[in-house]
């Protein structure tokens, strides 16, 4: 049973919520007399009025959103949010093409932080802290956010919240959903607050800090300048943006407990580990290579790689130097990255190290079996067996990204023909958008960005995006019969 | 002193007989008629019918006189409670058996210490150590340090081909002039003797040597033995002992472990790391074999049925294997399998038994070990305050025949005694001593 009332209650009250948030950018617009205050004084009032129509149809609270209605409320939350969200592009003229509205709307809600605006400097002051908002709505998720504040979804919050941050295991850091919700925003306000004193503090405007803070966290990566953070060739605000693009990337419950002073238990994940090791070890393989190969400075070398492997690998997506101008088989490297992801109950998006973690444990110990037919041979994660049906979830997973991202390169390439390279385009677009992280390959490598591609392609990009934040299975689970029969 | 042991089953038992041969006054405590019908019909004690976790029951055993209050019972939760009955109804010293053995953890502990009980221990915990020590020095049968070492006993089997046969102990004594050692047991057909000068060792002696720890190559390679290092390990049965001795062997050796049941198994592969565990009959030779038998170094065999542990033991033995180990409960075979060639044998209830028989003692003695089958303890004493011990050489001290002071710790020194040695204060001396000699050896060095 589907309970429309229940979806339109929850819809209405987030969009309510994404309303005054909108109206919350106001006195930029006032302050910096940026002209952009009356396209987003209208786009809020008309967001809150929509959700408040949708609220009050049925208001009642509810007694239990079902597991139907939580995955129909997750996707229908995000596709409404990705309609009000470009709002703001329209109406202040700024992206007057309901495309590109729309990819820049999806591109900022699912922190891809691809971007269609040739000139961002030019883009109105408030208009452009909106678009670093999205971002940082949709990366904690706007569910969760609504979980921690509204007390409207009572007991059947768990079921949105599994939807919306989906990941093999979610582990609760408080018996309440609400009560552990409202810990992983409080985190998250804390982080942004602490980055953008930083930001402000090593010489960046306020407005810029408080801009690049909301990006960094959410694993977004839009910027408020063209060059994107090389804009700023500071090596203390470049270092600073990557611890902080680092920790977003970083299990918010590791970070919990880091904060509570219990290390041994951040240092018991076997992902947090993987993510520390990988990242290290990405790092001393481009650094060498610049500094041996390129004969670039060490300190140049280590910091150029150092910012692009984390800000790739925690699908940020903010540049600093054009990585697919290094060599080719970097380019190679990064474009493995885009498939990688950081930790699961992060901002970031992509695959996930625990489903890589997972997988690749699993193939090795698949040779131990063919050794040992007898033996009983477990995989185990933070010494704990990973149970078999979240070992076939996450192969499930990885195979249908792999099948989604082949299907949609294909796609990709007959939409990019023109393209003086469609092949390596297509597919950097397409691994890019599903995994949330912004700078591709080809023709759309970290210093070019997406207004060059044709109309059918952002529709269909913006589509891999959400279908990539929402890890696939909350939106695909629409489209099996399963889920449209009675029962 | 009266002593309240709650519970009359394997290490009840043992542990009354090793206290009763002490003239001490004990009360057993058990829910069963039987076991209690036996105790009253084969030791010297007081028996209470009733759940020892009963203030009534407790009050019945005269819990409030005794200075020392046992729970060996089966169940944890027993323990645990009647040794914080017995604790506040005011036994002096209260100890508990616990099967949980992260109990143990000297946080865990403390906060039981806390509470009024003095001491846990877990008799497969300890079973466990003990395989581990004994996998250390493996060409032995049995491994005991004092002092840190300054002093261990080893035990060895005296094989055919080893070169100590049909040597007699003053020979032996005479070649050994560049390190210390000393011969201070001998068990020959289950009989206890402490050697003399003129016995000569034959195949099949079960012989314990004195030595420093750091002579103990050295001994190895005088009796005949190989120094070989373990490396990998085999593991049969699953029982409750075969997880906290996988625990702790795979943080040193690569362990494979063989277990039948499915849920064992399962259970297994849960609190493991690193040990591949193998569903499979344990005693099956052709699946050791396709495990890789031939190339393991140790074989434990940990099944609950101390005859399979015997046969798959011997098998392995049969397949070359260096070391073997087997779980034997039953006391009768210890002898028996020794002698047809099962290197070691563990035997739960005595390791646990000889642990808290050591608490007991703690205090008035500083250490204390039973040696496998043999019918005499290793004892520690010190030499606390001048008296006839320091005023005469040792020969002209009487003694009594049926013990031997095996070695002498004097600050970092080790010193084998002859008649002439003189004894000073703080001196720390070994003694091996036949159960009929402790009680005298315990007065003369009070």
């Amino acid at each position: 049973m589907i309970h429309l009332d229940t979806i339109s209650n929850v819809i209405g009250a987030i969009l309510v919520f994404v309303g005054s948030l909108m109206l919350g950018v106001l006195p930029f617009c006032i302050y910096f007399e940026s002209g952009d205050a009356l396209p987003i004084l209208y786009s809020g009032v008309i967001t809150m009025s929509v959700g408040a129509i949708l609220w009050w149809y049925k208001f009642r609270v509810k007694e239990r959103v079902g597991k139907r209605d939580g995955y129909l409320i997750v996707t229908l939350a995000w596709l409404a949010l990705s309609i009000v969200s470009m709002l703001p592009y329209l109406f202040s003229g700024v992206l007057p093409n309901l495309y590109d509205a729309f990819f820049e709307s999806v591109s900022g809600l699912t922190t891809t932080g691809a971007s269609v605006l040739t000139d961002i400097e030019v883009v109105p002051k408030g208009i452009l802290f909106w678009r670093s908002l999205t971002q940082w709505i949709g990366g904690m998720g706007i569910i969760v956010l609504t979980v921690a504040i509204l007390p409207l979804l009572g007991i059947g919050g768990v079921e949105l919240f599994v939807a919306e941050a989906p990941g093999p295991t979610s582990d609760k850091i408080h018996p309440r959903i609400r009560e552990t919700a409202k810990k992983l925003w409080l985190i998250y306000v804390l982080l942004t607050g602490i980055l953008t004193v930083a930001l402000y503090v090593f010489g960046m405007s306020f407005y810029d800090a408080i801009n690049h803070s909301l990006t960094t966290m959410a694993t977004g990566g839009f910027s408020t300048k063209n060059a994107s953070i090389a804009y700023y060739d500071t090596p203390a605000i470049q270092y600073t943006i990557l611890i902080f693009m680092f920790l977003a990337g970083t299990n918010y419950t590791v970070i919990y407990f880091g904060l509570k002073g219990r290390l041994k238990k951040v240092w018991s994940s076997d992902e947090f580990k993987t993510y520390v090791i990988l990242v290290l070890g990405l790092i001393l393989l481009t650094t060498s290579y610049l500094t041996f190969a390129l004969d670039m400075p060490f300190e140049r070398a280590f910091r150029d790689s150092g910012f692009q492997v984390v800000s790739v690998i925690t699908t940020t997506g903010f540049v600093s130097a054009d990585y697919t101008s290094w060599a080719p088989w970097l380019t190679m490297l990064f474009f493995m990255l885009l498939f990688v992801g950081a930790c699961a109950g992060s901002t970031s998006g992509g695959i996930k190290l625990i489903r890589h973690l997972v997988f690749f444990k699993n193939s090795i110990l698949e040779f131990k079996r063919l050794l040992h037919p007898k033996a009983m041979i477990r995989i185990k994660i933070d010494k704990q067996i990973v149970a078999p049906r979240i070992l076939t979830h996450v192969l499930v997973f990885l195979l249908i990204y792999l099948i989604t991202f082949l299907l949609g390169s294909l796609v990709m390439i007959f939409i990019l023909e023109d393209f003086e390279n469609p092949f390596l385009s297509a597919i950097g677009a397409v691994a890019t958008s599903l995994g949330n992280v912004g700078p591709a390959i080809g023709q759309l490598s970290p210093v070019d960005n997406f207004a060059q591609v044709p109309a059918a392609g952002k529709w269909f990009l913006s589509f891999l995006m959400l279908l990539g934040r929402l890890e696939l299975f909350t939106i695909l689970i629409l489209f099996t019969p399963y889920f449209w029969k009675r029962n | 002193m009266k002593i309240v042991i709650a519970g009359a089953g394997d290490v009840g038992f043992h542990l009354a007989q090793l206290l009763e041969s002490e003239n001490q006054d004990i009360t057993l405590i058990d829910t069963n008629d039987e076991v209690l019908e036996h105790a009253n019909k084969h030791l010297d004690v007081l028996t209470v019918k009733g759940d020892a976790a009963s203030i009534v029951v407790l009050d019945n055993a005269e819990v409030q006189r005794a200075q020392l209050f046992l729970a060996v019972t089966t169940s944890e939760k027993t323990n645990l409670l009647s040794a914080l009955l017995a604790k506040k109804m005011g036994a002096s010293q209260t100890v508990a058996r616990v099967s949980n053995a992260e109990y143990l953890d000297p946080i865990q502990l403390k906060g039981f210490q806390e509470m009024g009980i003095d001491n846990l221990f877990s008799p497969t915990l300890l079973a466990a150590q003990e395989v581990d020590r004994l996998l250390q020095r493996c060409s032995f049968t049995d491994v005991f340090d004092f002092e840190d070492g300054k002093i261990s006993i080893i035990g060895i089997t005296i094989d055919r081909d080893s070169p100590l046969v049909n040597r007699s102990m003053k020979e032996i004594d005479k070649t050994t002039p560049d390190f210390l050692m000393k011969a201070i047991a001998l068990l020959r057909s289950g009989i206890t003797i402490i050697p003399n000068k003129d016995m000569v060792l034959k195949s099949g002696d079960h012989l314990y040597l004195m030595t420093k720890k750091e002579y103990i190559d050295q001994v190895t390679d005088f009796v005949g033995k190989s120094i070989q290092k373990v490396k990998k390990v085999m593991i049969a049965g699953g029982s409750p002992l075969a997880l906290p001795v996988a625990r702790i062997l795979e943080e040193n050796y690569k362990v494979t472990l063989i277990e039948q049941n499915n849920e064992s198994c399962k259970r297994l592969v849960e609190q493991l790391h690193e040990t591949l565990v193998i569903k499979g009959n344990p005693s099956n030779l052709d699946l050791l074999k396709e495990e890789g038998l031939e190339g393991m170094d140790a074989f434990i065999s940990l099944t609950p049925n101390s005859e399979t542990n015997i046969i798959t033991s011997l098998m392995a033995k049969e397949a070359g294997l260096f070391k073997t180990i087997a779980l034997v409960d039953n006391a009768v075979y210890t002898h028996v399998s020794q002698n047809i060639g099962v290197d070691t044998i563990i035997n739960k209830k005595v390791i646990a038994a000889n642990n808290i028989f050591r608490f007991v003692r703690k205090g008035k003695i500083e250490a204390i070990t039973s040696l496998h089958g043999v019918n005499a303890e290793v004892i520690e004493f010190v030499v606390h305050k001048s008296n006839q011990l320091t005023k005469k050489p040792i020969g002209k001290l009487h003694f009594p025949k049926q013990a031997l002071i095996a070695g002498i710790v004097r600050g970092d020194e080790v010193f084998i005694p002859d008649g002439d040695f003189q004894l000073q204060i703080q001196d720390k001396v070994i003694v091996l001593a036949m159960p009929e000699a402790i009680g005298k050896m315990e007065s003369l060095f009070q």
